[in-house]
């Protein structure tokens, strides 16, 4: 299965009278796009922001990010839930790069969302001040969650999952700037070469933990709390077979962009042939009852047997609870003769002196981890605030409170902040991208 | 100039050994015994020794807490920086006692607190949490070294300087991990993939999380009568009356409530909620007893299955809370049990 990434570089992001991109520049139709967001009815305000690396704003309620992008065989961007079913992984996606599309609530937040500092010294907790973004600015009639901590997030989430493929349209025709291609051979039909190095598998667990639908990430449409762990193709994960859901601590979250964009998988494409053989990617999920665990593990240990995995690099979407699922699973591959790395974050607790996982195997013995969720972040005031920086302590975000006798409140009437690093947006990057470690004092 | 205070026992300050070790503690201006060295090598760093406490190793042990009272009394309005205590080397009694006003010293001070040990000295394992114990040596043959490991972490501290970790530094690793951007910025996926061809080949690799041992609890006995205990009932589901009266957290827990069921045969929906941010709510809000088993153990007491139940039931939330916080919230939960006499507490988690 061949995929080609047609990558258009976006240097800058402006708006105009028509949504084109032209020389580096995205111009965007703001009325148009904004009018396509409203066709869907539950969203009652709309607005279109463009911030870039350096500016000083913070943005707060943050619930999503997309990468605007287009399948040239006019697929859905993402089969099953945006569109028809249809296979993702083949064929040709024109990607706009180095910049995202975020979803921002215009009042109201959940436990889920986060929060993201584009200038000074808070800028570093994300990943995404470093892109160009487009951000709608959305409120809701969904009030039957408005008050309520865990939020689907539904109408702002789908409007930025589908605008993301309305604004991608635009360079459906041009000829891209770079292609990557990404293409590997059926698994038992390899050179011998590629046959005599180790043989490798990545186990992505994506957030499914909510028994009620419309929470959890979703694969070609489908809640990932109703799958078993199955054999993906990497290709499947890059062009929009994953989105994205509304459920866990927000640093711990993959993005839908992060998932478009997975890095490991983008590494082991490099290795490929080279040092290891890329079998594929074996898509698990992460559960809460301890029988829906070790099910996923076993799945998991028996589909990389059975490919003939030497070894493994496992990751999860999540901390606390599914730290049983990140052991669990690394567990059973080891046991199974599958030599295994582990990527993940931790809770070693504001003073740093907890346990870092809830879950923890001295068969772990390769593991890479990217933060904790619960160090302790002061920041001060920005100049400007894109959402409402109340939702910050008032709604439950999982980093932020409404007062603590020591701390006071994460919100200060001067606008400086005071949260854990569980409510940076996507902060503790998982998914790849962290140069975060952890280091003992 | 910043000032050091150093704390030593009766023998390394010259008044004597087993004979003497029921002296009992003095502060002294300036320096003493080898707190001297120490002080000749902080002149590098712009410090100096200001008092030494001396103290006998007996006195310290069988007299802690008058001891410690009386040092901290005698350093109180004494401006320093920082706190030194030995090197201990192999000498047991003496390692606890550097602990042991060391832990006192930081509490009360705020100051940072370096001693150091020989590894098979028991303060190691005691204290090493609570401060910077450097590998020491196993005699005092090795002062000098032993006092210069101490004088450089000093001089880095004093200076206010990023410490480079317990491995590179010198001390015991103290079970303290804190997120840092690594200097190459090199990312994590570039790290597990380049880890997994490691292991794969057989190549050494160095794990950024080594799992520390296992802390675990024995399991109780067996009651030998339910028909005659009392029990408790704990959660950490966040079950609390519905206006959170002691504002649990949702997540990353510190405080905890205790609620009055004497008068209840259940906990009925709209009266008690879960505030626990970590699972769906809607089972729970609608039925509390599905995590707080408060109508089932009614029932079992009507029948005469166990012969009484605790007042009271205990909640927190447990997503986020640390292994730290629940700890403390346990100890201070488990004198309230045991006054009642208690005699087992079943412990719901969601």
């Amino acid at each position: 299965m061949k995929l080609e990434l047609g990558n258009f570089y976006v240097k800058d992001i402006v708006f105009g009278n028509e949504t084109k991109y032209e020389n580096g520049i995205l111009i965007v139709n703001k009325e148009d796009c904004l009018n396509f967001v409203k066709r869907d009815p539950h969203i009652t305000e709309a607005d279109l922001r463009i911030v870039k690396p350096g500016d000083m704003v913070r943005l707060v309620p943050v619930k999503e990010a997309v990468e605007c992008r287009v399948k040239l065989n006019g697929d859905a961007l993402f089969p099953g839930y945006t569109g028809p079913l249809s296979q993702a992984g083949c064929g040709r996606t024109h990607c706009l790069k180095g910049m995202s599309l975020l979803a921002v609530g215009r009042h109201w937040g959940g436990f889920q969302d986060g929060l993201i500092d584009m200038g000074g010294e808070g800028a570093k907790y994300t990943y995404y001040s470093q892109l160009n973004n487009l951000v709608l600015v959305a409120d809701t009639d969904e009030e039957f969650e408005k008050r309520e901590q865990q939020k689907k997030n539904r109408a702002i989430r789908e409007a930025v999952h589908k605008l993301a493929e309305y604004i991608g349209k635009c360079v459906k025709d041009l000829e891209p700037e770079e292609l990557e291609s990404y293409e590997l051979e059926p698994v038992i039909k390899r050179a011998d070469a590629t046959e005599k190095l180790p043989s490798v598998v990545y186990v992505m667990q994506p957030q499914s933990q909510m028994e009620e639908m419309g929470y959890n990430d979703l694969c070609y449409g489908w809640d990932c709390n109703h799958m078993l762990p199955t054999f993906m193709n990497p290709n499947e994960i890059l062009d929009g077979a994953m989105v994205s859901g509304s459920f866990m601590p927000c640093s711990s979250k993959w993005s839908t962009y992060d998932f478009q964009n997975a890095p490991v998988i983008k590494r082991l494409y490099k290795e490929h042939g080279k040092t290891l053989n890329f079998l594929g990617v074996i898509m698990s999920n992460l559960n809460v009852a301890l029988d829906q665990k070790e099910r996923s593990a076993l799945f998991v240990a028996r589909i990389a047997k059975d490919l003939g995995a030497d070894a493994a690099i496992v990751a999860e979407e999540g901390y606390g609870n599914p730290d049983a699922d990140f052991t669990g699973c690394i567990v059973a591959l080891e046991e199974a003769g599958v030599k295994t790395v582990g990527l993940t974050n931790e809770c070693t607790g504001r003073d740093g002196k907890s346990d870092p996982l809830v879950s923890m195997d001295e068969k772990e013995d390769a593991i890479v981890s990217c933060g904790n969720v619960s160090e302790l972040i002061e920041l001060p005031p920005m100049p400007e605030v894109i959402g409402e920086l109340e939702s910050l302590g008032r709604d439950g975000l999982s980093g932020g409170w409404s007062g603590d006798e020591i701390l006071g409140p994460s919100v200060r009437p001067d606008g400086s902040i005071i949260m854990e690093n569980n409510a940076m947006f996507c902060g503790d990057q998982v998914i790849g991208w962290s140069t975060k470690t952890m280091k003992e004092f | 100039m910043k000032s050091v205070i150093c704390y030593i026992n009766q023998f390394f300050a010259g008044i004597g050994g087993e004979d003497k070790a029921d002296y009992e503690p003095e502060v002294r201006q300036g320096v003493v015994g080898p707190t001297g060295a120490i002080n000749m090598g902080l002149k590098a760093h712009d410090a100096q020794v200001s008092y030494t406490v001396v103290c006998g190793d007996n006195f310290m042990s069988t007299h802690r807490d008058e001891a410690i009272e009386r040092i901290l009394k005698e350093l109180e309005g004494k401006e320093f920086d920082l706190f030194i205590a030995g090197p201990a080397f192999q000498a047991g009694r003496y390692g606890v006692a550097c602990g042991e006003i060391g832990k006192a010293v930081q509490a009360k001070f705020g100051v940072p607190v370096i001693t150091s040990m020989h590894v098979e000295n028991p303060g190691v394992e005691m204290f090493k949490k609570e401060m910077y114990i450097m590998k020491g040596s196993h005699s005092a043959a090795s002062m000098k070294h032993d006092a210069d490991m101490m004088v450089a972490l000093a001089g880095k501290l004093l200076k206010g300087e990023e410490l480079e970790g317990p491995d590179a530094e010198g001390y015991y690793q103290r079970g303290i991990r804190h997120q840092v951007w690594r200097k190459d910025g090199v990312n994590c996926a570039d790290r597990a993939v380049d880890m997994l061809i490691a292991k794969a080949t057989g190549k050494p690799f160095t794990s950024e999380l080594i799992i520390p041992k296992k802390d675990l609890v024995p399991i109780a006995p067996a009651l030998k009568d339910l028909s005659k205990a009392k029990i408790a009932l704990a959660t950490t589901g966040g079950i609390v009356p519905v206006d959170n009266p002691d504002r649990i957290q949702s997540a990353s827990a510190t405080r905890w409530g205790k609620y009055d069921i004497s008068d209840m045969d259940r906990l009925e929906g709209g009266v008690f909620k879960t505030i626990h941010a970590g699972f769906d709510p809607a089972a729970a809000n609608a039925d509390p007893n599905v995590i707080m088993p408060v109508d089932v153990m009614k029932e079992f007491l009507k029948e005469g299955k166990i012969g009484a139940i605790h007042k009271y039931f205990y909640s927190t939330v447990g997503t986020g809370t640390t292994q730290g916080e629940a700890k403390r919230m346990a100890k201070e939960i488990i004198p309230l049990l045991k006054e009642d006499n208690v005699d087992a507490v079943i412990m719901v988690s969601t």
